[in-house]
């Protein structure tokens, strides 16, 4: 393997750079080689990522301008027709807001609990170790798993929710089959298996912060409040940021515990994006229409995700 | 101030109560799992099992093909993490240390990768499949994930972190080129393979909707997805204790290796928040 190139040593390191110059001299074959390399070794990643992200974001595109459908098996262009489609569809705006619901139950409740555990665990006690083993293992564990506990929990009569609610002096509750509730149980869902996930990264965030600075807002007499918000807060907040948006692409993502839990019910109450792609490119068959409503999500998630890689370079820089 | 006993305690039972919320769900499933049928159904619940029996977890074994769907969750988990690794150690070491025309705009096409759900391009993704044959396989299930930008883009922090000289030196002794990345980079990046492998594992062994949505019968299903038809069956809806028994037997590995090593895996995760 000899294609060290001039200039890449430095002359000072060593004594007779001349004599590497000499050695170095490259055959024409090994040039093109010394071009080709970096190609070649980018290929085998290039290969999947074009057929598997790059191709399918761009025919997802196309797609979604043809009709294609059982009614309709032989794809026939139809333009803006199955946007305009999801636009007049009710239950389009349902799951949108179904959604926006489920980001607007799960992000800051999330946030908060992640954080306050975070700051919890970020003090120097004992036992420690064992804390965040417990509250992080139910990133660990599958989706579906999780659905499996919970909805052993929060079935009616025989479910633990429901004996201690009695317990409490409340009434029985159908949760997953109550048209408001029901989405609400799958928040609690999310946000049990996410939270730990995201205090660990809070914490990330909490250890970069330079212990001076704490050390010199107790010298001018802070309190632990005034620490928390003119210290900790504003330093967090690139975290925060980052966290409150992948907190939201994920809730757009939600599909296993809609699938497992509830079907989408009762009556399309819990009802999200993934699902409704589901349901209409698999269970109706009808793919120009679902491709319609997959560029839809593509176009939001890249919006909020663009927004994450800002921030995320504005917290590499901080740290 | 933050060594005053009171604070201590506050601390110490606000922990105490949020370790509690998440870990009883956990124990009351493993609990269920070892309860005879009828013993559920009691409007009062009883944590304890009154006769601790076994016999809902070899009732799984019968109601579901569970050792299959174990060995095809084994196989695409390691087997996708093998073909991972070799993509993204080239990758990332072009990327890391090598200058080539296009690269910072290549670069940035495969973060596209990181900053699109995957679930977005299912539809186009199953009909690709469908068109080579591979519906209903294990391939199918690791295909659109062979290349990984989180994995390249790990890889390459730590490829950068080598520094020139290293190279230099090693390239004057005849080690450069290919032989440097086998012999001097890969080894150095051991911390960042295990971090990648963890993220990669966990999130393939728990995988579900994109198993669900490529397989069609128990030949190539995983244990996630096996659990999850599972609960729809007649026998699998009705009977909670072998739901829960099947439950506890999918999370059973997973949790305990998390146990073991939960440092690793927390670091892990950690990295795998600023890739996205």
């Amino acid at each position: 393997m000899n294609q060290t190139v001039e200039g890449k040593v430095p002359a000072h390191a060593l004594p007779g750079a001349g004599a590497v110059g000499i050695r170095v001299q490259v055959k024409p074959r090994n040039r093109l080689l010394s071009i080709a390399r970096p190609y070649l070794y980018i290929l085998p990643t290039f290969f999947f990522l074009f057929i598997f992200t790059h191709y399918p974001i761009l025919k997802t595109f196309h797609l979604s301008m043809f009709k294609w459908n059982l009614a309709t098996p032989k794809r026939e262009f139809v333009g803006l027709a199955n946007y305009l489609q999801a636009w007049s569809t009710p239950l389009f705006w349902q799951v949108l807001q179904n959604n926006v619901l489920f980001a607007l139950g799960m992000v800051p409740l999330t946030l908060a609990l992640a954080l306050g555990l975070a700051l919890l665990i970020n003090q120097k006690i004992r036992g420690l170790a064992i804390y965040r083993a417990l509250l992080f293992y139910p990133t660990m564990i599958p989706m579906a798993a999780a659905a499996m506990i919970w909805l052993w929990i929060l079935t009616p009569n025989y479910g633990l929710l429901n004996y201690y609610g009695r317990w409490l002096g409340l009434p029985d509750i159908h949760w997953l089959g109550h048209s408001r509730l029901a989405l609400w149980a799958l928040v609690l869902v999310g946000v049990w298996k996410r939270l730990g996930y995201y205090m660990v990264i809070f914490l990330a965030g909490l250890q970069v912060i330079p212990e001076h600075l704490y050390e010199a807002a107790i010298i001018e007499g802070a309190s632990p409040w005034h620490r928390f918000w003119r210290v900790t807060f504003p330093l967090l907040s690139p975290t925060t940021f980052f966290v409150a948006i992948m907190a939201v692409i994920d809730s757009f993502q939600a599909i296993d515990q809609v699938y497992l839990m509830t079907g989408g019910g009762p009556g399309n109450a819990t009802n999200l994006f993934i699902f409704y792609i589901y349901q209409n490119a698999f269970r109706f068959f009808d793919f120009g229409y679902a491709s319609a409503v997959s560029g839809i999500l593509f176009l939001i998630l890249l919006t909020l995700t663009v927004l994450a890689f800002r921030m995320l370079h504005r917290r590499v820089h901080y740290a | 101030m933050h060594s005053r006993p009171l604070w201590r305690l506050a601390v110490h039972s606000l922990l105490l109560v949020a370790a509690l919320v998440m870990v009883l769900p956990l124990l009351w499933i493993v609990l269920t799992a070892f309860k005879e049928r009828n013993e559920v159904f009691s409007l009062v619940p009883q944590w304890l099992p009154a006769r601790p029996t076994f016999n809902n977890f070899l009732g799984v074994l019968d109601a579901m093909p569970f050792w299959r769907y174990y060995w095809n969750t084994l196989v695409v988990a390691f087997g996708l993490l093998t073909i991972q690794l070799v993509t993204i150690t080239l990758a990332a070491y072009a990327f890391a240390r090598m200058e080539f025309w296009g690269r910072d705009v290549l670069f940035i096409l495969l973060l596209v990768q990181l900053m699109i759900a995957p679930q977005s391009t299912v539809i186009q993704n199953y009909l690709t499949l469908s068109g080579l044959g591979l519906l209903d396989t294990r391939l199918g299930i690791m295909a659109p994930y062979l290349a990984s930008a989180f994995g390249t883009f790990l890889l390459r922090q730590t490829f950068k972190s080598i520094p020139k000289e290293l190279e230099e030196a090693a390239s004057l002794d005849g080690c450069g080129g290919f032989r440097f990345l086998a012999h001097i980079a890969v080894p150095l990046a051991v911390p960042g393979y295990l971090a990648f492998a963890l993220v990669s594992l966990t999130y393939h062994w728990n995988e579900f909707f994109w198993p669900l949505v490529i397989t069609e019968t128990s030949k190539a299903r995983t244990l996630t997805l096996g659990l999850g038809i599972f609960a729809q069956t007649a026998e699998g809806s009705a009977d909670w204790t072998m739901l829960m028994a099947a439950t506890l037997m999918v999370i059973a590995v997973p949790v305990m290796c998390f146990l073991i090593f939960q440092r690793r895996f927390i670091n892990s995760f950690m990295q795998s928040g600023l890739g996205g």
